[in-house]
């Protein structure tokens, strides 16, 4: 073997590990929603290219409104669906859609949009 | 001399203030501050000083200042509420109010109000503080080319000073003005009159139905797409022609350097390329990177950005690569970008389809209704119509919302909801639908429910929920599709490792050309459209066939029946007694039609189900019935009356033993009728056994056919009602069903639907939604038999709105339908990246020296996601067995 075909053996390898480290090991950062006045967890929800926060963490028993702004035009992200939930709204270019539910019981839900393209994730405790 | 329209100020105009024109006309102000007054809201001063507009309606009296208007309040006549004394007492706090009446019974708060002091908009502020809310509609009108924010803030005053108006606001980004008003005292036309007063052109607002909108987007998306697609294409021409020379008559014959030359030039014209027809793919894969997630774009942002960074070094520095490898990729940019951007415009335009049926149950609504009001008839949008107003509906006209005939009669077709072919007739009292056809026959109704509440917009509404759940086949699919991206992204670089180490030379060639490939044949996108597409059109399917399915869930569940249980009251059969056996002793005595003739006559005060069921016999074979007199009931036994002088006694054998009455042979006959599941009555005319009158309640004519396709389908069909067992299995034979579950107590249907279930089958249940609600909820599917309008039976997975039994029949068949479809999609997807995967990756170059064209990849990459969504599409052709004209 060549030292060209070693370096790239061995930046293969260490090319795989990040990926793996990247995409699957590493924490991804959180966002806790805390509760307003009104007993309400409230929180705004950018989807362009992915749901910004996308992993969300919530309260159980309090009432959760999301309130998501599509701001693209790509046909994937026009449902935002909550499968656990059985919720799901369409989400037209530029306009703030609300979702309501109250999330009773702790746990980790996914959210995505229909062809699971974009994903989130509700952590409920 | 002129007068200030706000003080009242006699001025000389030439030495006034400051003059404003408003509506055609010039007003002129004394001082500064009149004049302010006037600038925050016009039309509050012009109506001072003009003939107000609709002063009929407001009651409006321009020598006074004080206005009346009546507000509807929401939930104000429900009995026990206290608003009526709340409302008055907020009201009366106020400056500017004089008087203050609550009607509750009509739900009315009228109030007298100085329009100087105090507004409109305020008064309906405090009534919504005291928890109440002012009824009226909402609308919203198109303003076009409104740019200015202060002409914004003049049309809202405008708009909040109109008669009958509640609120206005005015959204700059869409154009559009949203309007609160009461349609009694005001009519869109004012509204739109008062927007272009101020010199703006008004059009309708945007549809608000999602379905419209959504296609609206979809088009202009559809139309983006295909500019990057057009100009990714034409930019392919002369860089494929640059990247295959030796294919090409006169580019063959360049020279080297010619060539170098025209790659510089294909590098500058796919940057675009890249850049503006694949932006979206570059935007995609950043936003999605940041989220520490890879998606498709993700895949070809990697895969072209590759391609066209390898190129522009080679072409730019040739020196630093081994000999022969210095040759460019430009054409692989180019066209895998033009092919995946026209397959993602296919694919939109394949989706739009699937919403068709949705589409379809919304074009059913009609547009306009004809109300009156104060005795005159209007012709309004269907939106505008209030519950309780009264709607005349002409023959051959749409019915627009949902109430109670108040007068006249038809024959209404609603197979559009309830896929019942046969018109249905109705009489006072009875209700119809929003959005069936009236027929034959002239009517108006009182309105029950608008907008939002209607049956067609809550199907429409339930439709659309469960389109886009979730069956729990998607799960594994979404699983996968979590790892899937970087799973491919590890194959590319394993891919380029082993060429580049293993591979025949030039290898840094052939291990690029081979990571590209897996990076671009690889599809998530057929992956995670394979569930979603097929449920969309197989729920809307069901929809169109009148059997409304909850959620995906309740779909792929409804495939695996095995068992079948039907209630039987109102499920198998019709629910209601019928006039079944006419049975006389001596003909010579008594006609069979007399002797119906009098029973009726006898039952037409008795308003038990089986007096009705007689009553309603008579009625169907055109007797005339006649009045009893000395009526007597019985209480478990039966009734006497006297009609036309002969006293008819009608009951149960203990009821002709207390009157002495010789039955003869009767009793033998009224036990075979007993057999059959009927309720045979005696009838004694004058002391004398005159015969047996029976009734039963009759199987729906279509129970039998359906049950005898379930149990082709390989279903096994049970009956449970708490019935006892000699009617429960007379109807059993009567319709064929194999397994009957009697005498079971209404709470122990759940009981024994469990019990069934432990045999180890998927268990449906069939009942009516209201009585059998814990049964349907144990039950593995629970269907419940609606009758027209109710959709939202809670408790059941699908709801039949047509009450016959061939509704679990089709649901049925759409289930299994739409199931196949999704395997297939999913096989299909699954198999595609199997295969196509591994042959980017070159395992057929050992045995057969073919590698895969990154071109090639980029084509079969583009179409598998539009066949997933095409084959989803197939389903549209489904028909079920049972045809609903």
């Amino acid at each position: 073997m060549t030292t060209p075909q070693i370096i790239v053996m061995i930046g293969g390898i260490l090319l795989i590990l990040f990926i793996a480290w990247f995409f699957w090991l590493s924490p991804k950062e959180q966002t806790r929603i805390s509760t307003n006045n009104n007993g309400t967890q409230e929180v705004a929800i950018t989807v362009k290219g992915g749901y910004t926060p996308d992993i969300i963490v919530v309260k159980a028993g309090q009432p959760l409104r999301m309130r998501f702004t599509r701001q693209e035009s790509s046909s994937c992200s026009e449902t935002v669906t909550f499968p656990d939930f059985n919720k799901s709204a369409k989400l037209p270019e530029g306009q703030e859609v609300i979702v309501e539910f109250t999330p009773d019981k702790p746990g980790e839900y996914g959210f995505q949009c229909l062809m699971g393209m974009l994903r989130g994730k509700l952590i409920v405790e | 001399m002129v007068k200030d329209p706000v003080c009242g100020m006699e001025i000389d105009p030439n030495v006034a203030f400051e003059s404003r024109e408003h509506m055609e006309h010039k007003y002129f102000f004394c001082s500064e501050s009149c004049l302010q007054k006037f600038d925050n809201n016009p039309h509050q001063y012009v109506l001072m000083t003009e003939d107000p507009i609709g002063s009929a309606t407001t009651g409006f009296n321009p020598n006074t200042r004080v206005l009346q208007i009546e507000l509807p309040i929401l939930e104000l006549a429900k009995e026990g509420q206290p608003g009526g004394e709340l409302i008055k007492k907020a009201l009366k706090k106020l400056n500017g109010i004089d008087r203050v009446i609550v009607n509750s019974t009509s739900g009315i708060v009228v109030v007298d109000f100085d329009n100087q002091v105090i507004q409109i908009q305020e008064i309906v502020g405090v009534i919504k503080k005291t928890g109440y809310l002012v009824g009226g509609s909402k609308t919203r009108i198109g303003i076009e080319n409104i740019r200015c924010t202060s002409c914004v803030g003049f049309i809202e005053t405008e708009l909040k000073a109109t008669p009958g108006v509640l609120d206005a606001s005015v959204n700059i980004a869409t154009q559009e003005a949203t309007i609160d008003y009461l349609p009694e005292q005001t009519t869109l036309h004012r509204l739109n009159s008062a927007i272009e007063d101020w010199g703006y052109k008004t059009r309708p607002a945007l549809s608000e139905e999602s379905v419209d909108q959504q296609q609206a987007a979809h088009e202009k998306e559809y139309k983006r797409l295909m500019n990057r697609f057009w100009f990714a294409a034409i930019i392919s021409i002369p860089v494929l022609i640059t990247a295959y020379p030796k294919f090409i008559p006169l580019v063959r014959d360049w020279s080297m350097t010619t060539l170098r030359v025209s790659w510089f030039f294909a590098a500058l014209l796919t940057l675009p390329v890249l850049l503006w027809s694949g932006g979206d793919f570059f935007n995609g894969a950043w936003a999605a990177l940041k989220h520490r997630a890879a998606n498709m774009n993700t895949l070809i942002a990697l895969g072209t950005g590759a391609a066209w960074l390898y190129s522009t070094v080679a072409i730019g520095f040739p020196g630093i690569f081994p000999e022969g490898t210095s040759e460019p990729f430009y054409d692989v940019v180019a066209v895998v970008i033009a092919l995946v951007v026209l397959g993602q415009a296919l694919e939109l335009r394949a989706k739009g389809r699937t919403s068709e049926a949705i589409k379809k149950l919304m074009g059913l609504q009609a547009k306009t209704a004809r109300v009156i009001r104060n005795g005159v008839e209007i012709d309004i949008p269907v939106e505008e119509v209030l519950v309780g107003d009264t709607v005349q509906v002409r023959p051959g006209e749409k019915i627009p919302v949902d109430g109670v005939i108040l007068e006249g009669s038809s024959a209404v077709d609603e197979s559009m909801l309830t896929g019942e072919s046969l018109p249905s007739s109705k009489k006072v009292g009875d209700d119809v639908i929003g959005a069936t056809l009236n027929k034959t026959g002239a009517f108006k109704f009182r309105t029950t429910k608008v907008g939002k509440d209607t049956a067609l917009a809550q199907i429409v509404k339930m439709v659309q929920d469960a389109q886009n759940s979730k069956a729990p086949i998607a799960r594994l699919a979404d699983t996968i599709s979590g790892y899937f991206v970087p799973i491919v992204m590890i194959l590319a670089v394993v891919t380029f490792v082993i060429w580049f180490d293993f591979g025949p030379k030039p290898q840094l060639i052939y291990g690029l050309v081979t990571a590209v490939s897996v990076l671009i044949i690889a599809c998530p996108c057929a992956l995670g459209l394979a569930t979603p597409m097929s449920l969309m059109v197989g729920i809307g399917k069901g929809a169109e066939n009148g059997i409304l399915i909850r959620s995906g869930e309740a779909l792929q569940t409804a495939q695996g029946i095995k068992t079948v249980v039907l209630d039987k009251t109102g499920t198998i059969t019709k629910g209601k007694p019928e006039l079944t056996d006419l049975l006389v002793v001596d003909k010579q005595q008594v006609t069979r039609d007399e002797m119906l003739r009098l029973a009726a006559s006898v039952e037409s005060i008795s308003e038990h189900p089986l007096a009705e069921a007689i009553v309603e016999g008579a009625r169907n074979k055109g007797l005339s019935i006649g009045k009893p007199e000395a009526f007597e009931a019985v209480p478990g036994h039966g009734v006497i009356a006297t009609v036309e002088g002969q006293r008819v006694v009608l009951g149960n054998l203990k009821m002709m033993k207390r009157e002495n009455v010789d039955l003869v042979d009767l009793e033998v006959k009224s036990e075979a009728l007993a057999n059959d599941g009927k309720t045979p009555m005696f009838i004694a005319l004058n002391g004398k056994a005159a015969g047996i009158i029976a009734v039963a309640d009759t199987v729906k004519e279509d129970s039998k056919e359906a049950i005898a396709v379930l149990h082709k389908m390989g279903i096994e069909v049970v009956m449970i009602t708490g019935d006892n067992r000699r009617t429960a299995e007379a109807i059993a034979r009567q319709v064929g069903v194999d397994r009957v579950l009697a005498e079971v107590l209404p709470e122990d249907k759940a009981l024994n639907v469990h019990l069934l279930q432990a045999e180890g089958k998927k268990v449906a249940m069939v009942g009516d939604g209201i009585n059998d609600a814990p049964a349907l909820a144990q039950a593995d599917v629970g269907l419940a038999i609606g009758t027209g309008t109710d959709v939202a039976i809670e408790a059941s997975d699908i709801t039949l709105i047509k009450g016959s039994l061939k509704g679990v029949v089709t649901a049925i068949e759409v289930s299994r339908a739409t199931m196949r479809n999704i395997k297939q999609n999913l096989v299909g997807a699954f198999i595609y990246n199997i295969l196509g995967v591994p042959i980017a990756m070159g395992v057929l170059f050992p045995f057969f020296g073919v590698l895969l064209s990154p071109l090639l990849a980029g084509a079969a990459m583009a179409f598998s996601s539009v066949t997933v969504v095409g084959n989803a599409n197939r389903l549209r052709a489904f028909h079920p067995k049972f045809r609903s004209r």
